[in-house]
């Protein structure tokens, strides 16, 4: 070899631009999986903490369905079929730790898709989602931006949903005219607020003073309560509080003695909040996400396969542990699954590809549409119909599917107005 | 309007009880032992899941449960006197900060005990005083306070009118003295911090079945504690039930009329006006400032 025509044609350039590019090749998530790999999803979201029920339970519906789907042979790609398991990372919906965890899944773990619950979260690992163009979901479309379009809403459409819950309430409760409302004042309920503020305009139904915003750390709802209260509402919404805030304000409605209609974006573990206040209390509580023995779920525009069966496995392992989010992220996997398969890889940008052909999708309440560029500056959230559930002699019960986008056809102007009075249009957030 | 008034009255009736059982109890360890305890607001939290594990899963009476609470965290203190404080005793910073880690190892030890999800503790009773259709006092909250005018009353008659009362005053007053006196300074401390931990414990205990019960409930309470025992004085126990009656008043009424995170600042804001007008407190004297 003649060095120094070696010496010559590489130079010092010519190396540090080279060792660049193996270390970035060597730094960007690897896509492509080598025969007998496992499919492994990252689980993103808080495991533990005052958030946790909005992450661990959709991690232990995951797990059932990895088992069913691996029972029918795995995810079919075009060069096999490949088993799918779940890594979990648990942020505290803490943002600086939402990063970590990205990072750990992604480059530690080689995850092909990360599952989020987003909020606060988001920030976090939104960097790293631009950095390695890796797919995430959040079940929050207010995380949406034109900013990441690797990241979707394809579940839950929090808190769009919310619309249909109220408009159902008008519709079929005219006489309720007054409402009240208190959040948790974070990335979760303010966006909530805007929602459910213009939904009550829509349904003509007055706001008796501004929502009350309740720092997350009080213990004590009495005061809250009492405020509430105190205009004697029709409506009491508590928005969209975590679970560790309905139960102990539900407890302070039913023991100052309201007797009037409650809704809320959630109930989780309701049957608690009727051993704590009563039946007769809880009766009529409208909220938006049924357990999954309903029978309205095994209707044929239903795409969460065997809903009934994997409520009854959930139950089983789980007691009284089903919550909002038990199944949100297995119908997400769901989509994933059939768009990799569809796109024959999980190199996320195919599988996006796939997931959005056409501009429509199978949510797991029915045909949707990728949808928000108004709202969110990208069509990334997938947005159909949505159960408005109520609570009747001690049961969650579907009272009907309502129309998101058709509801949004003809209040949008409402939705953003408010939106935008709090902030969170997506072009408002830094 | 006169309803709305009475019903936020009666809600500050309560924050004022249990504030008041948790403050007097940092007062007095303070007070006798000169030692600020951080993990005091984790001695409340101890309490109340003592009711978590004996009433809510067990089906023990809840006021077996409540007095269980009681003792097992009255002893906890008495470990802290004896593994933490006393050997501390001439460093109080030292105290101050092994008390932060053992605030750490309790709310550890209450996640692998109990996880970090709020308990659902069932109501102890359902049973209301209607003074009126908007004026309402559930029995659960009358026991809380109940139990705080009954056991102020009682530690107020143990340190006026018993010996280990004035022993505890003496040690609080010059422990020097007092020791020269005879008075066993490890004595008065295991009494001082039995009785403190205790109240801490027993305000968690009654607590519990009323507010979110989890490992981290204890940060709000010794926050509020801190903002109480400089507004009534550092070392006073009179300063301590009176200045919680005035914080929780203002906290609550500011929550009702205005919003909770207002209140937050308007303690706070309460606590800065003390220091910079009385420094010592409402019934503060500067050589326990």
């Amino acid at each position: 070899m003649d060095w120094m025509a070696f010496r010559r044609s590489f130079s010092r350039r010519t190396f540090l631009r080279s060792s660049a590019v193996a270390a970035m090749g060597a730094a960007l998530p690897k896509f492509s999986l080598a025969a007998g790999d496992t499919i492994k999803i990252g689980f993103l979201a808080p495991l533990t903490g005052p958030v946790a029920a909005w992450g661990a339970p959709g991690l232990d519906g995951c797990r059932i369905w990895a088992e069913r789907v691996n029972a029918e042979g795995g995810i079919k790609l075009a060069d096999g079929n490949y088993q799918v398991e779940f890594v979990a990372y648990d942020d505290e919906y803490d943002p600086a730790k939402a990063r970590t965890g990205a990072t750990k899944l992604i480059r530690e773990d080689g995850v092909s898709f990360v599952m989020m619950l987003g909020g606060d979260t988001w920030p976090g690992a939104q960097p790293v989602a631009e950095r390695t163009g890796m797919l995430f979901s959040t079940l929050l479309p207010s995380d949406l931006s034109p900013d990441t379009t690797t990241l979707i809403a394809p579940s839950e459409v929090h808190p769009i949903y919310v619309v249909t819950g109220v408009d159902w309430l008008a519709q079929n409760r005219p006489e309720l005219s007054t409402a009240v409302m208190c959040a948790q004042d974070d990335s979760l309920g303010l966006p909530s607020v805007a929602t459910y503020l213009a939904a009550f305009e829509a349904a003509g139904i007055e706001m008796q003073g501004e929502p009350l915003l309740f720092d997350p750390s009080t213990t004590d709802f009495a005061p809250i309560v009492t405020r509430l209260l105190s205009t004697n509402p029709d409506i009491v919404c508590l928005d969209t509080c975590y679970s560790d805030y309905v139960h102990p304000i539900c407890e302070q409605l039913f023991q100052q003695g309201f007797k009037g209609q409650i809704i809320s974006a959630t109930a989780d573990f309701y049957d608690q909040l009727i051993a704590k206040t009563s039946k007769e209390f809880m009766e009529g509580f409208i909220f938006q996400f049924p357990d999954f023995d309903d029978p309205a779920l095994n209707a044929d525009n239903i795409n969460f396969p065997d809903a009934n069966g994997f409520y009854d496995e959930y139950s089983k392992r789980h007691p009284g542990q089903w919550g909002a989010v038990s199944w949100e992220y297995a119908a997400i996997m769901d989509l994933w699954k059939a768009a990799a398969e569809k796109a024959g890889t999980v190199e996320p940008e195919a599988v996006l590809a796939a997931m959005q052909e056409d501009g429509k999708g199978r949510h797991a309440f029915g045909e949707a549409v990728w949808w928000g560029e108004e709202l969110f500056g990208i069509n990334n959230a997938l947005v159909g119909d949505w159960p408005v559930v109520m609570i009747e002699d001690g049961k969650a019960v579907i009272k009907e599917f309502r129309s998101i986008p058709d509801w949004y056809d003809k209040h949008s102007d409402l939705l953003i107005k408010h939106m935008e009075a709090y902030g969170q249009m997506w072009s408002q957030r830094s | 309007m006169i309803e709305l008034l009475a019903q936020t009255g009666l809600n500050a009736i309560y924050g004022a009880s249990y504030i008041s059982l948790v403050a007097v109890g940092l007062v007095l360890i303070f007070g006798v032992m000169g030692v600020v305890n951080f993990a005091h607001g984790e001695l409340f939290m101890a309490g109340a899941y003592v009711v978590v594990a004996l009433y809510a899963e067990r089906f023990v009476p809840f006021f077996i449960a409540v007095a269980a609470g009681l003792i097992f965290v009255g002893l906890l203190g008495l470990l802290m006197e004896r593994s933490l404080f006393r050997p501390l005793r001439d460093n109080p910073l030292g105290g101050l900060v092994a008390s932060i880690g053992f605030l750490m190892i309790l709310q550890s030890l209450a996640v692998m005990g109990f996880g970090v999800r709020m308990e659902h503790i069932p109501p102890v009773t359902q049973e209301v005083i209607e003074f009126s259709d908007r004026v309402r006092l559930p029995v659960a909250r009358l026991y809380v306070i109940l139990a705080a005018v009954v056991m102020l009353s009682l530690l107020s008659y143990f340190l006026k009118r018993t010996r280990f009362g004035w022993a505890l005053r003496a040690s609080a007053q010059d422990p020097q003295a007092a020791a020269l006196q005879g008075i066993s300074v490890n004595a008065t401390a295991k009494i001082a911090m039995f009785i403190g931990a205790g109240f801490a414990g027993l305000a968690g205990a009654l607590s519990a079945p009323l507010v979110s019960v989890t490992p981290h409930m204890g940060h709000s309470i010794i926050v509020t504690a801190f903002i109480v025992i400089i507004v009534g004085g550092i070392g006073s126990l009179e300063g301590a039930v009176l200045a919680s009656v005035i914080y929780a008043v203002v906290h609550t009424f500011v929550t009702t009329f205005y919003d909770g995170v207002l209140a937050d600042i308007t303690g706070l804001a309460l606590m800065l006006l003390v220091l910079i007008v009385k420094p010592t407190g409402l019934f503060g004297t500067a050589n326990r400032a």
